[in-house]
């Protein structure tokens, strides 16, 4: 399944960052897939593990790219990416306690996450930087 | 031997820090910042020294009167700063001595860190001829005991062919000229190389302290103001090259081997000052570093997002072009030569994080010897041996002082190569997971990390206050930062363990994280500490600066001092060159008589009463030994009446003198006697 698609106006205009938005965007897609098709719930939650990993490491170097710029609205960036983080560690430990609860749970937010963040903060972001 | 001086140096270091533990914050503790103290009182120095440069006058008989005016009209301002400028730079040895020891005796000089230390040394040859220099310039007798003996050590060297203490043996000979020299020395040479010095010192550390904390610059500068109301620095007397000075208050703090020049000899002195050179300098190789494997950076986890880099107190971690052929732009590079392998990159590296599970938890930069992964296994391990209620796992850092405390007690304890190793996630994890009802964080003591900034990083990613931080919600008063604590010293670990369990069965919905403090204790005990702790300061600085007292000559003694210089005569005669010997000579060289230039050694001998106190055979000076001898030497005889014969051979034979007299002279307590050689009468003259 594909839950979303990688679009050229979703550059930022740094290379790195937007490379990294469309191996983020494959590995959701890849997740995605994963919850529909799989029964096996701990699959799933170790595919979150590593997608928390990525995340982070690439919200990493998004801030580090828009300090670099002097990017205006670094600090609500920023705030919105430390929620979706914290979104993340709930989901992984939902899994743990109620895998049923989770894998419902996971399925409402997925496109809610990227789809928001996508369209709201990082579409402000397109073009502030570089380019 | 090393390991013996370093458990020494340590518990002098302990002993200290447990006396100031109750007046400072742990993170004010001053013995955190002796390097940063050090500089701070050399601004004092420094700014106190300008004012002074102002009304000081730099010729022999304005110097003394100069700096009388400044401490006695301007007492409320030239006075006092006056005595900053001295205690101030008495204080700087004090923390400058600390400095040294602690970082010698917690082994932060070795390895890849040799470079601050080595740097270090010459420092300490600068600050120490910068602090005589500075008696110097104010001409009294301290001043006069200075110059003399500054150059009796400098006559050793074979430098100077001529003898420069003849210059303090009498006003005559001293002139202003010499005042401008040191003046240029002490004021602009000296510091302008020691500010070079201090920034080549911190050069390769990364965000070095140069400034103490607020609370600690405002402290120490109350306590050298207070000292110098209470106790002002003054002169000791104007300088009297006719008489020696009988007792002197000597600061100890730069001139403590002065006094060895008189007991032994200026060679033994350069010996033993060259040899703690030498010593020092060579430290971080005796014996050589143990070597630990520098941090490797895994391209496959790694993004360029330079958090290592902002993390590594050591300048090790730099960005450099990708190389892997990635859309990034950047790859972290590791410098092996400057890494100390503390780990403190790995936990800041975002996909250093035990959550992943589904690949090999390999993260963007790793520590081989004791990797991420190693890591989790161990934390497993550990968890599973967790007993008590709650259950409380403890974090030490690899063969600290609180990690054998803590293994005595028998609880779980994951060693670490650093608190700041290990990432805020793993916390997270330990917690979330039900591997730990807590964590305790047994960093270094008083958070005097030993990899500089582990503990302060440590704290503030807990705090939420760094990247990367504890997520919000990790409950962190289940982590307990044990260095903030007051019993941070780990002396009874149990103790800590009790605290923390308690606390956490206590209050399970506080905010910060445990400190561990108790508030009583504080508010009455801190103020009243705190003044004893800077008292104690003042009362060393100011004592050591000019008592005990050095006894230069007992009651009833004199002193004469021999000193010129002559030529000897030449060892051989002019001879006319006959023809032969002419005609064997290159036609350029055919000069007709031939001069050989060496000159027989100057013997010297002087008598008191018929006794023989000084006797030598000075030789010629000049590669062809064919320069003046020249002759000092100082002589202790009891005041009264004498009879002084001085004789002096420059001509080779063996017996009697070539020129030699006899006085009687009647010697006052205390007179420094001249003994000199006029060349153009042949007569000795007595001063």
């Amino acid at each position: 399944m594909t839950l979303l698609n990688w679009q050229a106006k979703y550059s930022v205009g740094v290379a790195s960052v937007d490379y990294e938005h469309q191996r983020l965007i494959e590995m959701i897609n890849e997740l995605a897939t994963e919850i529909e098709g799989s029964v096996y719930t701990d699959a799933i939650e170790l595919f979150l593990g590593e997608l928390h990993a990525a995340i982070s490491a690439h919200f990493a170097l998004e801030e580090r790219a828009m300090a670099k710029a002097d990017y205006e609205e670094l600090e609500d960036h920023k705030a919105d990416h430390e929620a979706l983080l914290e979104q993340i560690r709930c989901m992984m430990d939902e899994f743990v306690a109620d895998p049923e609860n989770g894998r419902k749970l996971l399925q409402e937010s997925l496109t809610n996450w990227f789809g928001q963040h996508f369209a709201t903060f990082d579409a402000r972001l397109h073009g502030a930087l570089g380019e | 031997m090393l390991t013996l001086l370093q458990t020494i140096g340590r518990s002098v270091i302990d002993t200290l820090g447990r006396l100031l533990a109750p007046a400072f914050e742990p993170p004010l503790i001053p013995l955190r910042h002796l390097g940063s103290l050090t500089i701070f009182f050399l601004w004092i120095v420094l700014v106190s020294g300008i004012w002074l440069l102002i009304f000081f006058d730099t010729s022999v008989h304005g110097a003394y009167l100069s700096v009388e005016y400044l401490t006695h009209e301007q007492r409320y301002l030239g006075g006092i700063m006056r005595s900053l400028h001295r205690y101030a730079s008495d204080a700087a040895i004090i923390t400058l001595a600390l400095h040294m020891l602690k970082e010698f005796s917690l082994d932060r000089y070795r390895d890849n860190r040799w470079f601050s230390w080595f740097t270090g040394v010459p420092l300490i040859w600068l600050l120490i001829p910068l602090g005589f220099t500075g008696y110097w310039l104010v001409w009294d007798s301290l001043a006069q005991y200075v110059a003399l003996t500054s150059a009796e050590l400098l006559d050793w060297l074979p430098f100077f062919t001529d003898s420069m203490a003849r210059n303090f043996l009498s006003e005559a000979s001293l002139s202003d000229r010499f005042f401008t020299l040191l003046a240029f020395l002490h004021l602009i040479g000296m510091p302008i190389i020691l500010v070079f010095g201090i920034w080549l010192h911190v050069f390769r550390i990364s965000g070095p302290a140069i400034n103490p904390p607020r609370k600690l610059m405002v402290g120490t500068l109350l306590c050298m103001l207070a000292l110098s109301l209470i106790y002002p620095a003054y002169s000791q007397g104007p300088a009297n090259l006719a008489q020696v000075p009988e007792s002197l208050g000597i600061d100890w703090y730069y001139l403590l081997v002065y006094p060895l020049v008189q007991l032994y000899s200026p060679g033994v002195v350069w010996g033993l000052l060259g040899g703690i050179t030498v010593l020092l300098l060579a430290a971080p190789w005796l014996p050589p570093a143990r070597r630990a494997a520098p941090a490797v950076v895994n391209l496959d986890n790694c993004n360029g997002c330079e958090r290592c880099v902002d993390d590594c107190p050591f300048d090790a971690v730099a960005m450099a072009p990708r190389s892997d052929g990635k859309a990034y732009e950047l790859e972290a590079v590791v410098d092996p030569e400057l890494c100390i392998s503390c780990g403190i990159c790995v936990g800041a590296c975002p996909t250093a994080t035990p959550f992943r599970t589904r690949s090999a938890l390999v993260p963007g930069i790793d520590l081989p010897d004791l990797s991420a992964l190693a890591l989790r296994e161990t934390l497993h391990t550990v968890s599973q041996g967790l007993t008590g209620s709650p259950r409380v796992l403890v974090m030490a850092c690899q063969g600290s002082d609180a990690a054998k405390r803590f293994k005595l007690t028998g609880t779980g304890i994951l060693e670490v190569q650093c608190m700041a190793q290990v990432p805020p996630s793993f916390l997270d994890y330990a917690l979330s997971r039900d591997l730990a009802a807590g964590v305790l964080l047994a960093g270094c003591p008083g958070g005097d990390c030993r990899y500089r900034l582990g503990s302060q990083w440590t704290s503030q990613r807990i705090q939420r206050q760094r990247d990367p931080h504890l997520r919000q919600r990790v409950d962190n008063t289940r982590i307990a930062l044990a260095w903030e604590s007051p019993w941070s010293d780990y002396q009874d670990p149990v103790r800590l363990l009790d605290a923390f369990g308690r606390s956490i069965s206590d209050s399970p919905d506080g905010k910060a994280p445990k400190t561990l403090a108790s508030p009583i204790r504080r508010r009455f005990i801190r103020p009243l500490a705190l003044v004893a702790s800077y008292g104690l300061l003042a009362l060393v600085t100011g004592w050591l600066s000019n008592s005990p007292p050095y006894q230069l000559l007992n009651p009833g003694q004199a002193m004469i001092a021999l000193s010129f210089s002559h030529a000897g005569q030449r060892l051989h005669e002019c001879h006319t060159l006959t023809q032969d010997e002419l005609d064997k000579l290159p036609p350029n060289m055919r000069a007709l008589t031939d001069c050989p230039r060496e000159r027989h050694p100057v013997q010297v001998e002087l008598r008191v009463d018929g006794e023989v106190v000084y006797q030598d055979s000075l030789l010629p000076s000049g590669l062809w030994d064919d320069g003046e001898s020249s002759i000092y030497q100082r002589v202790t005889v009891s005041a009264g009446k004498h009879r002084v014969f001085i004789g002096m051979r420059d001509s080779g034979r063996t017996e009697g003198f070539d020129i030699q007299q006899e006085v009687q002279m009647d010697l006052s307590e205390r007179q420094n006697l001249l003994v000199e050689l006029d060349d153009l009468t042949q007569r000795f003259l007595f001063r």
